[in-house]
């Protein structure tokens, strides 16, 4: 995909009255983040990250975002959302029983753990669990559906959208306290926001995104 | 000693947190547990922030506590989804029912200030007959309380918190000027003006609880747009920054870190005060009067848990209702893409608003909804494709990357009334060792009825404006009321219009929980409003010994 | 704090004042030996010198708030840059004539007022709400192409006194001082009335929020009083409202000043705060129209029956 906002960083804002001491705190913290597993176990680690590949597919330009370092790091923190579904274990049983459950969905199906499927088979299963057609025994009381909507998927989305490099492909303005925002009405952009390739011009899009700051 | 407001208590020692002051500080009374205070308030926010606000400046000793941290919005809160989840009652819960409801973000709230903290600032008034519902409109269940009465609060509570509304409403009987104007539209409310034009029905600026001019130490409005993960200006007028420093001036004492898991009975039947946990430990605070505010899923959860011998249902739960005719209201919307650019993550997100369908009566429906413009921040929106449109890999990414010409009306739902919808004690135990809540929900037919004519109706409203690719999401639910309504018969409701439980006549429930009907709009204004006419009914009735 | 800047405030005004004591004994004294009526016209150069700053300033940020959408944006810029630079000429300029150059900038300043308010008109028209308060706080401002309109009408004005050779100045057929002091007057209104809906829109939470909408007008109705020729004796009251109205521009800037700072990130959040806070350049438009005024009553005390 054509980058929609060239040289944009939501990071260049780091030291602009867009970003308090709080949010440099946080989002240091974040992006400090190694991609080494705390809470999953190894071969649980390289599983989130094969399925985040599939639900989140990062375009190669950007830093990756490591979504299963986010998730490792919310499963060690034990941060859970407030509620569960009845029949839905808490957060870290639920995403161990889920992994463990998926791998038996793809023994069975492809006699091979899901990380060696092809890509195309991943999806499948995949969309197999939003639809609640997977049924092994290993997903115990679990609805497959739940698990996909309200844990699997959830967090991952929750995890890449947490990091810079999603914000710059969406244009979002990123972190902004104590500045705000200025210019309110449609197509109206504040010079530290994000510009869009307008009308194929790339270059102007880009030039006015390294003034963001 | 730990600065982390989420580990140790800030509120003691006879000081409070300045929240206009980083670091800062504010003195703060400090009462004895083992000496009765007048009140003990379970909940800080809209309910009991407000009234404990009311109680101290009426003179009596006021004890507030609340289970999440005392905050400093100017240093502790960050621009971050993620962290501001620290908002947000995260303890566990578990949700049932043919419609679970999804808790935990937007409608509750852990901090000093309650879901004031990270509310969307909608400040509406119930239209009229509301109140009157089974009377007049015929479906709910009927208040005790006048109109015209409520309507002289919504304007007290109104200029406490200095609504930034506009000049003339459109909608029902006169009320007077709101006390700061109403703040600039963004695109996306705009979008909803020029939809309204083109179907034929009025619109507004949305009366906002945040400043559009300077107030005191607070600072108007930056239009940052993370109202909904906390204000870290203190342009909100949450009670956090309102209501709770007049009640600490007046010489009301906020603990903040304390969580009460159960309200003490003793043998005559009247409470006598609270166990709460703070520091690691059990703590019992004396009492001659405790109000529970603590929203519609802990306020029944905490007098289930108070169960005793003599009040083996629960506390106040004679006549059968507490945790029963929980109310969501529903909150779905219509998104399109449009050719401009939006960016509605620019302003607070409900910038205009129009009650057409709470007043207009020519609907094949019970109760009304309000709809306004919105502005999602990228992880809400993102998993709202994912959950709400099944959008997962490259078809989620690229609609991601459309995000800044997204543009959406999301309705506030009246839902009726229904025993079903309750809450209940689950087995599984809380870190405090309490049981936890289960919520059962299931919509009703005319939770269904309304809900389809708002969603045809508003993807008309984007049509109109050129709005392309427009899809519907039907699954969202918004705020929390009933488990504990208000009544004129003890048989069928739990307090009486003064938010005092039939049963326990020192025992007064004072938050949404008291609403027998929800309405078409947001509820904290008229929680306020409550809660000032009860500081005022308790302020009556002391004086003539009724207490 | 409050009273520290109140203090500092007070004592600024007070060196204002003796400043502005001082230019207009200045200008008047600096030419001695020509007409009163020539003096009278260099007043009103530096008069609207001063609005046309105020617009330049005014519509450089305003008009930097709506990015340039529209090149015309920038006509007000170079209008009020001319009309800055040939009123700072005239101010200078002791000679009985008009000039060619200054009067056709100061016509072609008061066409962009009027041009400019038309487009104001066209932008709050086209959106929502048509004419409705929304509109008309946070659309594009229709009274602020006034402030240029007026700026070049004072400096046309001022052209046309060089001109005039009779006993008794005229313009345009009409005796000058009084046309001026109804002109002024006027003007004076509609700047009122521009701070009042501004002031409104900030609900007046300030009480000095007050002091546009009722120092200017007073000074309005006494000019109109001197215009109607009603004000012979009370013509020092007049000129000690003027003075206290031209005081009203510069201590307003320090009041916005203020304001600015009372806005969230302060002057730190500068790219916000000079944006969204109290326009600073705004309030010396009183100033400017003041000192009209000021001229308008040295028109009628050299010339009775101007």
């Amino acid at each position: 995909m054509p980058d929609r906002f060239p040289g944009y960083d939501v990071l260049s804002k780091r030291w602009t009255p867009s970003w308090n001491q709080k949010t440099r705190e946080v989002i240091n913290r974040r992006l400090a983040l190694t991609n080494e597993p705390r809470y999953l176990t190894a071969e649980e680690f390289a599983l989130v990250t094969v399925i985040a590949a599939r639900i989140v597919p990062q375009p190669g330009h950007r830093p990756p975002v490591p979504v299963a370092a986010l998730i490792d790091h919310q499963l060690d923190r034990d941060q859970g959302d407030g509620y569960r579904h009845a029949g839905m274990p808490p957060l870290q049983e639920a995403w161990r029983q889920g992994l463990r459950a998926l791998n038996a969905e793809a023994q069975a199906a492809h006699e091979a753990p899901f990380d060696q499927l092809r890509t195309a088979d991943q999806d499948a299963l995949l969309t197999q669990m939003q639809e609640g057609k997977l049924k092994d025994a290993a997903w115990g009381g679990m609805s497959s559906a739940t698990f996909f909507k309200q844990r699997l998927a959830h967090d991952i989305v929750h995890a890449y959208y947490a990091h810079p490099t999603a914000w710059n492909e969406i244009g979002w303005g990123g972190p902004a306290s104590p500045r705000g925002y200025v210019r309110m009405d449609a197509n109206e952009r504040d010079p530290w926001e994000a510009a869009e390739v307008k009308d194929g011009d790339v270059e102007a899009a880009r030039r006015k995104n390294r003034h963001v700051g | 000693m730990s600065d982390d407001p989420l580990l140790s208590p800030r509120a003691k020692a006879g000081r409070a947190p300045d929240v206009f002051a980083p670091g800062g500080w504010i003195p703060m009374h400090a009462y004895r547990e083992d000496e009765a205070v007048d009140f003990v308030i379970v909940g800080t926010g809209a309910g009991g922030g407000t009234l404990a606000c009311k109680l101290a400046e009426a003179g009596f000793s006021v004890v507030a506590m609340d289970a999440g941290p005392y905050f400093r919005p100017l240093e502790d809160f960050a621009s971050d989804e993620s962290e501001q989840t620290k908002l947000y009652w995260t303890d566990d819960r578990i949700v049932d029912g043919e419609n679970p409801l999804q808790m935990g973000s937007n409608n509750s709230g852990k901090a000093v200030g309650g879901s004031t903290v990270h509310f969307a600032m909608v400040s509406l008034r119930f239209r009229p007959e509301w109140f009157r519902s089974r009377t007049l409109l015929g479906y709910g269940a009927d208040w005790p309380l006048d109109w015209r009465e409520m309507w002289r609060y919504y304007a007290k509570v109104e200029q406490a918190l200095k609504i930034a509304g506009p000049v003339t409403y459109p909608w029902g009987p006169p009320r007077p000027r709101y006390p700061y104007r109403a703040h600039e539209m963004n695109a996306a409310a705009l979008a909803l003006a020029r939809g309204c034009e083109a179907m034929g029905i009025g619109w507004t600026e949305t009366p906002l609880a945040t400043l559009s001019a300077p107030r005191g130490r607070a600072h108007p409005c930056v239009y940052r747009g993370f109202c909904t993960t906390g204000c870290s200006t203190n342009a909100k007028q949450s009670a956090l920054v309102t209501w709770i420093p007049r009640a600490i001036a007046a010489g009301a004492e906020i603990r903040d870190l304390a969580m009460v898991g159960r309200v003490e009975v003793n043998d005559a039947g009247r409470a006598t005060g609270v166990h709460y946990h703070r520091e690691g430990g059990w703590r019992f605070q004396k009492a001659r009067n405790v109000v529970v505010a603590g929203y519609a899923i802990e306020t029944p959860r905490l007098l289930l848990n108070s169960a005793t011998s003599r009040f083996p249902d629960g506390l106040a739960n004679s006549s059968g209702l507490v945790g029963k005719n929980l109310m969501a209201q529903s909150n779905q919307a219509v998104w399109g893409i449009s050719k401009d650019e939006i960016r509605s993550y620019k302003g607070p997100p409900s910038l205009a608003i129009t009650e057409h369908w709470n007043y207009d009566d020519n609907k094949d429906f019970f109760g009304g909804y309000s709809y306004m413009s919105q502005g999602p921040l990228p992880q809400l929106w993102a998993n709202t494709q994912m959950s709400a449109r099944g959008l997962w890999g490259d078809s989620l990414m690229a609609e991601m990357e459309r995000y800044n010409h997204v543009v959406g009306l999301k309705i506030v739902g009246e839902m009726l009334p229904q025993e079903s919808n309750r809450v209940t004690l689950a087995d599984a135990k809380d870190q405090y060792g309490l049981p936890i809540a289960r919520i059962t929900y299931s919509w009703s037919e005319n939770d269904r009825a309304l809900i389809d004519h708002s969603l045809r109706f508003m993807a008309r409203a984007l049509e109109a404006i050129d709005a392309r690719e427009i899809w519907t999401q039907d699954d969202d639910t918004c705020h929390l009321n009933g488990t504990a309504r208000m009544g004129g018969d003890p048989r069928t409701s739990v307090v009486d219009a003064d938010c005092r439980s039939w049963d326990i006549r020192n025992l007064w429930i004072c938050d949404g929980s008291v609403f027998p009907t929800v309405g078409g709009v947001n509820p904290s204004l008229t929680i306020q409003a409550i809660a000032c006419r009860t500081g005022d009914r308790i302020k009556a009735l002391a004086a003539l010994g009724d207490l | 704090m409050r009273t520290a800047i109140d203090k500092t405030m007070q004592n600024q005004l007070v060196a204002i004042a003796a400043q502005l004591d001082v230019l207009e004994k200045g200008l008047s004294q600096h030419f001695p030996r020509r007409e009163p009526t020539v003096r009278a016209a260099r007043r009103l150069n530096g008069a609207s010198g001063i609005l046309s700053m105020s617009v330049l300033a005014d519509s450089g940020i305003e008009h930097y708030r709506g990015s340039f959408e529209n090149k015309a944006m920038f006509t007000p810029l170079v209008m009020s840059a001319l009309s800055l630079a040939v009123s700072a000429h005239g101010t200078a300029d002791s000679r009985p004539d008009a000039h060619r150059i200054r009067d056709a900038v100061y016509a072609a300043a008061a066409l962009t007022g009027v041009v400019g308010t038309g487009f104001h008109v066209y932008n709050v028209l086209k959106r929502p709400g048509r004419l409705s308060w929304q509109n008309l706080f946070y659309g594009a401002p229709l009274g602020a192409p006034m402030a240029i309109l007026l700026s070049g009408l004072l400096g046309v004005y001022s052209e046309r006194l060089r001109d005039d050779r009779g006993a008794s100045p005229t313009v345009f057929g009409l005796p000058a001082g009084r046309t001026l002091a109804a002109l002024t007057g006027a003007g004076l209104l509609g700047t009122a009335g521009e701070a009042g809906l501004l002031h409104f829109r900030g609900a007046y939470h300030n009480p000095f929020m007050y002091a546009p909408v009722t120092i200017p007008p007073v000074a309005a109705g006494l000019l109109g009083a001197a215009a109607a020729g009603f004000s012979g004796r009370t013509r020092w009251l007049t000129r000690w409202w003027l003075r206290l109205t031209a005081l009203l521009g510069f201590a307003g800037a320090g009041f916005h000043a203020y304001g600015v700072s009372r806005n969230m990130g302060g002057w730190r959040n500068w790219r916000q705060t000079v944006l969204n806070g109290p326009p600073l350049p705004a309030p010396p438009s009183f100033t400017g129209l003041a000192l009209a005024g000021l001229a308008a009553l040295g028109l009628l005390e050299d010339h009775t029956d101007a």
